[in-house]
């Protein structure tokens, strides 16, 4: 699950300002290969998430466990950071900046913090940015392999819908996106289905200027920065999914929307934010899905080995 | 030795004259490319609040649609700002300018007017953009409108006084 030294230095390095993306030259491979995270505050040090581990790097390039001898974001920095990520052009990212995130080339997701400016009950923009943290994109092929037998009914079987649990940062967004290319592209567990994916924060297809980043499969639509109850019902209207993907549900609205995929014969994956089935049975609108048998299958995931360790394999339908 | 001192003579006045005549040439030419400055501007604005195009394309598409020496503030600007590395829209502008400054019969008034807009340039919401062009665009045409008034009488002004000045050093010289 790593990004390659050569993709931090093309994909990530020209999106920060000139001094970070110098200290971020000290890093080894081993260290870039492991990055998750970069975070910059203003005023505030340098944050690296390498695996498990949180690092800085002082102002010569030497990593430290000890924030405080971090070399300190200032405000060109954040400035010249912003810049090079909008391309100078933050009227072209507006809605992104509505939602909170710009996606860079590469499928990288770059998060804003800031002054929430309000517009009647919505966010018109955000603006005196103090925080960005730019998220690597890891593209993990036939990482998802061992999860086809329980997405798959045996040989010729069809898809089961299928909900990938876990807590944050446990792997469950490059879980999906590889059953998605998994299953577009078809092999052993079965022919190629269409799939659609409606991808609310733009992380699973990674599309920048509406164009997917990461492989998703030969059979795929993503339906950018939709939201996901209004994605699922253009998709079952428009697109005729055999199987459609979503990340993170848990609204009512998102609840009504699954119901409607199952309903029309079209298999559901997703993923939900819980730590076990306790937890997730405890949530209102999984509750009532789970009563309805809109899932056949639920994967509980954990990082013990790392992202994407399967702890538990949960099976409603009774197989 | 006489032909010597005419053609002497004949060289200093045309001299001044042709500098008097360039200079007033320049001054028609300072009115022309601020017009020319204030339609591209128009161009740029569309392409950033309708189009919503990133600016070093948006830059790089006025370059193309305007001429002369006015492209090559939108052509320099967009080069410097597709370089990345950091570099900020005050930065790749004020490189366009200093550009802008040696090709053009611009005044410094008209260069400093144009770097005022370097810090806000891009680095707002669509609507605050249109705002910042359509005051930009104003005083341009109100610099342009003084320049045209300046022409009539600085035109005479330079082109008479390129051969008076001539003949004056002439008179000293003699």
């Amino acid at each position: 699950m790593q990004p390659s030294r050569h993709k931090v230095f093309t994909q990530i390095m020209p999106y920060l300002s000139p001094a970070v993306a110098c200290l971020l030259e000290g890093l080894n491979g081993e260290q870039l290969g492991t990055l998750e995270e970069i975070r910059l505050r203003r005023g505030q040090p340098l944050l690296l998430r390498l695996d498990q581990r949180e690092l800085t790097l002082d102002k010569h390039g030497r990593v430290h466990s000890n924030l405080s001898a971090g070399y300190r974001i200032t405000e060109e920095d954040m400035y010249r950071t912003l810049a090079s990520i909008s391309d100078n052009s933050l009227y072209a990212f507006e809605e992104d900046i509505r939602r909170g995130f710009i996606t860079i080339p590469g499928g990288h997701r770059v998060g804003l913090a800031g002054q929430v400016v309000y517009q009647g009950q919505e966010v018109r923009t955000l603006r005196d940015f103090n925080g960005i943290c730019l998220r690597v994109a890891r593209e993990v092929k036939d990482v998802a392999r061992s999860l086809l037998p329980v997405i798959f009914r045996g040989p010729g079987g069809g898809a089961v819908s299928t909900l990938l649990i876990s807590p944050p940062r446990c792997g469950k967004t490059t879980l999906l996106r590889d059953l998605a290319r998994l299953i577009s592209t078809g092999g052993e567990w079965g022919p190629g289905h269409n799939v659609v994916i409606v991808d609310e924060r733009s992380e699973l297809a990674g599309c920048y200027r509406g164009v997917p980043q990461l492989d998703v499969g030969p059979r795929t639509d993503v339906l950018d920065a939709c939201p996901k109850a209004v994605g699922m019902q253009m998709a079952v209207r428009s697109l005729s999914p055999g199987v459609v993907v979503t990340d993170e549900i848990g609204r009512s609205e998102d609840g009504e929307a699954i119901q409607e995929c199952i309903h029309s014969g079209v298999v559901v994956l997703s993923s939900v934010h819980a730590a076990s089935r306790a937890e997730l049975e405890n949530r209102p609108v999984m509750k009532e899905l789970l009563a309805l048998r809109a899932f056949a299958a639920g994967v509980v995931l954990s990082r013990r080995n790392g992202p994407g360790t399967i702890k538990e394999i949960i099976r409603w339908d009774g197989i | 030795m006489i032909w010597l001192k005419s053609v002497g003579i004949v060289l200093i006045v045309a001299g001044c004259g042709a500098w008097g005549l360039f200079a007033a040439r320049s001054l028609e030419r300072r009115a022309d490319q601020l017009r020319e400055l204030r339609v591209s501007l128009g161009f740029l604005e569309k392409e950033i609040t309708f189009m919503f195009t990133p600016l070093s394309r948006a830059l790089e598409k006025t370059a193309v649609f305007c001429q002369g020496p006015v492209a090559s503030l939108f052509s320099e600007s967009s080069r410097v700002l597709q370089l990345r590395q950091g570099v900020t829209v005050d930065e790749a502008w004020s490189a366009g300018l200093n550009y802008l400054q040696i090709c053009s019969d611009l005044a410094k008034a008209d260069i400093l007017l144009l770097q005022s807009a370097a810090g806000q340039l891009g680095m707002s919401d669509a609507a605050e953009q249109k705002k910042l062009f359509q005051l930009l665009q104003e005083q341009l045409h109100f610099q342009e409108e003084r320049a045209r008034a300046d022409i009539d009488s600085g035109k005479r002004v330079r082109a008479y006084g390129g051969f008076i000045m001539g003949a004056v050093v002439v008179l000293l010289l003699l």
